[in-house]
């Protein structure tokens, strides 16, 4: 069994006369432990076909499977839960919720899986420490670079030992050197066995990835298995 | 997800935008505030009605007679002369539920002692009047039945008489004139301050059998009238006294189905005119209250309103992360629960420190009852609640995805 499984996915959206059709009959497998790039320019999908593997939306028709649980017929709180513990998010903007010290982020989705009390400290500190900011940890988020914050938006992606990370322009507002930090941070959650899945319009970023999917008007219409790459960690 | 982290949560939320917040639960903390201390004075003003009706003793039934009526105009009530002295003493005899009666007849006239005059009350009446009225003479002593049946020239004074007339010297065994007659001071009455309208300081007793021989004299059909009868029946046997009390007047001024020409009044009936208008006066003064508390309800509405819409980004990423409906719904509805409680506590205070600042300063009688306390804590929950839930539902019905996008 796939991890993912996506057969002939709509979304479609009512804005106004005509339906816009943002995914257009498409299909996807995604094997546990890949590491996949999804790539397109804006307007292409992408993003769209991202909110659907994230389960922050549902198609309008088609079926997918995550772990072979059929997400297409999932009530609202069951897709909180999958997201809680099954996917966590990278975002360009890092998402920090900034009157919170790093380890109150890290904890965030600790506290809505229900872990409670010491257990939640160290499994957020453990992160943290796995990430490389253990110092940092009473920071607040404008206390911290870029690339500080970015790390504890992956610690707190990580905290909940999910199977995907799901990370959306993760370099975007990153400098060059810091971008590639960031991205040997994502090897190394490859090989400990995580599955990623980079959405980007980067090619340098998507060059990380041992897959690169290409998506255009609500298809795919590139499949590109790359060579592992060796000695892409810092 | 536990309650202490939720709570944590809301807290937090409130904590990072203090001004606000604080403005916020002032508008909470004024309504409250007021609640409590419109109704300390309204139950005030009640206790004040109440100690004043039962100030002049307990279980009494008043009885006076009807109104004159003069080419269809109506003199008012107690004018007509149809009450006399003798039905008092009937009621004493015949009527087993009544304790005891006192017949009185109260007229103004000048009071002189020495060069010094006043106008007052004079109030004739019979022994048994101290008793009934629970009001005793604090010098001295009231006049006794012998001196009632003698028609003796005795005179108890009130203190504001005993001011006026002795300018607080000694009046007991003085001589003074009512109306030119000369009588003896014998007693100087405690002081009772005003009751039901009248001060009670300022009147002179004299016995009744006294006033008809020298004051008033009497009346030409019926003899010894009188302005009223205080009669006071045996304790929760009114209904049986007011029963008997009627029955018996009906037969003696033979009344068979015209109007009576008399009527009583329990202290039960008076109570209850005073605690009616009491009762208006607190509702007003409550319903007062009450606007500005739900404009501090519409006031926790509009900050839960618009902290929703500035933390759309935040309940995005709540969201994104694994927060479910509930989980959002109640982090805002405790945050507006707390304001609320937190207004609701401090405007508890304040109030019944309001209260008591009105009792010292202004010299009103507040009464701050529990219930109001209890009252006014359930309904700064019941606003945190009403007020904090649409807010809230709107917050926890955010789409994640439009909420991740918004700036």
């Amino acid at each position: 069994m796939s991890l993912l499984e996506i057969k002939d996915i709509w979304r479609t959206y009512d804005l106004g006369a005509e339906p816009v059709h943002a995914l257009q009959g498409l299909d996807l497998t995604i094997e546990q432990g890949e590491y996949l790039a999804i790539m397109g320019t804006s307007g292409s999908g992408k993003s769209t076909l991202m909110n659907i593997i994230g389960c922050l939306d549902k198609p309008t028709s088609g079926q997918y499977f995550l772990s072979g649980q059929n997400i297409s017929t999932m009530t609202d709180d069951q897709l909180a839960e999958i997201r809680n513990r099954t996917i966590g998010f990278v975002f360009q903007q890092f998402n920090l919720l900034p009157r919170m010290t790093a380890l109150e982020n890290v904890m965030l989705p600790l506290v809505y899986a229900g872990v409670t009390g010491e257990q939640r400290r160290m499994r957020a500190e453990h992160a943290l420490k796995e990430i490389g900011l253990a110092e940092r940890m009473d920071h607040r988020p404008n206390q911290l670079s870029g690339g500080q914050q970015q790390r504890v938006a992956i610690a707190r992606a990580i905290v909940n030992r999910p199977q995907i990370i799901l990370a959306d322009e993760p370099t975007g507002a990153l400098d060059s050197q810091t971008a590639k930090d960031i991205m040997g941070v994502f090897n190394r959650l490859v090989e400990e066995g995580i599955t990623v899945i980079l959405v980007t319009h980067d090619q340098e970023t998507a060059n990380h990835a041992r897959r690169i999917i290409r998506v255009r008007d609500g298809k795919i219409i590139g499949n590109q298995v790359r060579e592992a790459r060796t000695g892409g960690r810092p | 997800m536990n309650i202490l982290q939720l709570f944590s949560i809301a807290w937090q939320g409130i904590l990072s935008n203090r001004l606000r917040s604080g403005l916020t639960v002032l508008g909470i903390i004024i309504g409250i505030a007021s609640v409590i201390t419109l109704l300390g004075i309204g139950e005030g003003a009640k206790a004040e009605a109440e100690k004043q009706v039962t100030a002049l003793g307990v279980n009494l039934i008043y009885i006076r007679p009807g109104s004159v009526g003069t080419g269809g105009i109506s003199q008012g009530q107690g004018t007509a002369p149809t009450l006399t002295y003798e039905d008092a003493q009937a009621i004493k005899e015949n009527c087993p539920a009544v304790q005891a009666v006192a017949a009185q007849y109260n007229s103004t006239y000048q009071v002189q002692f020495e060069e010094n005059n006043t106008s007052t009350s004079v109030t004739a009446t019979e022994p048994s009047y101290p008793g009934i009225r629970n009001f005793f003479p604090k010098r001295g002593r009231f006049f006794n039945d012998s001196e009632m049946n003698e028609a003796a020239r005795v005179a108890v004074i009130g203190d504001a008489i005993t001011e006026n007339l002795f300018h607080g010297d000694n009046p007991i065994g003085r001589r003074i004139l009512i109306r030119g007659e000369l009588f003896e001071v014998i007693g100087e009455m405690e002081h009772k301050g005003v009751a039901q309208g009248n001060d009670m300081d300022d009147q002179v007793f004299i016995p009744i059998t006294t006033g008809y021989t020298t004051l008033f004299g009497l009346n030409q059909v019926t003899g010894r009238s009188v302005r009223s009868i205080l009669v006071q029946s045996h304790k929760d046997q009114d209904m049986q006294a007011n029963f008997q009390i009627t029955n018996l007047l009906r037969l003696r001024h033979n009344i068979q189905t015209e109007e009576d020409d008399f009527t009583l009044r329990t202290q039960a009936d008076i109570m209850q005119t005073a605690q009616s208008i009491t009762g208006v006066f607190s509702l007003l003064l409550g319903a007062t209250a009450g606007i500005s508390l739900l404009v501090g309800g519409i006031g926790i509405m509009n900050i839960m309103l618009v902290s929703v819409t500035e933390r759309t980004r935040e309940i995005g990423i709540r969201k994104a992360i694994g927060a479910k409906y509930g989980d959002i719904l109640s982090q805002f509805v405790i945050e507006a629960l707390l304001m609320a409680l937190t207004g609701g506590v401090l405007g508890i205070l304040l109030g019944v420190v309001g209260s008591h600042s009105i009792s010292t300063f202004a010299k009103w009688t507040t009464v701050v009852t529990p219930i109001s306390v209890i009252l006014s804590f359930c309904v700064s929950l019941a606003i945190g609640l009403f007020f904090g839930i649409y807010p809230a539902r709107k917050a926890a019905k955010l789409d994640p995805i439009l909420a991740l996008r918004s700036e």
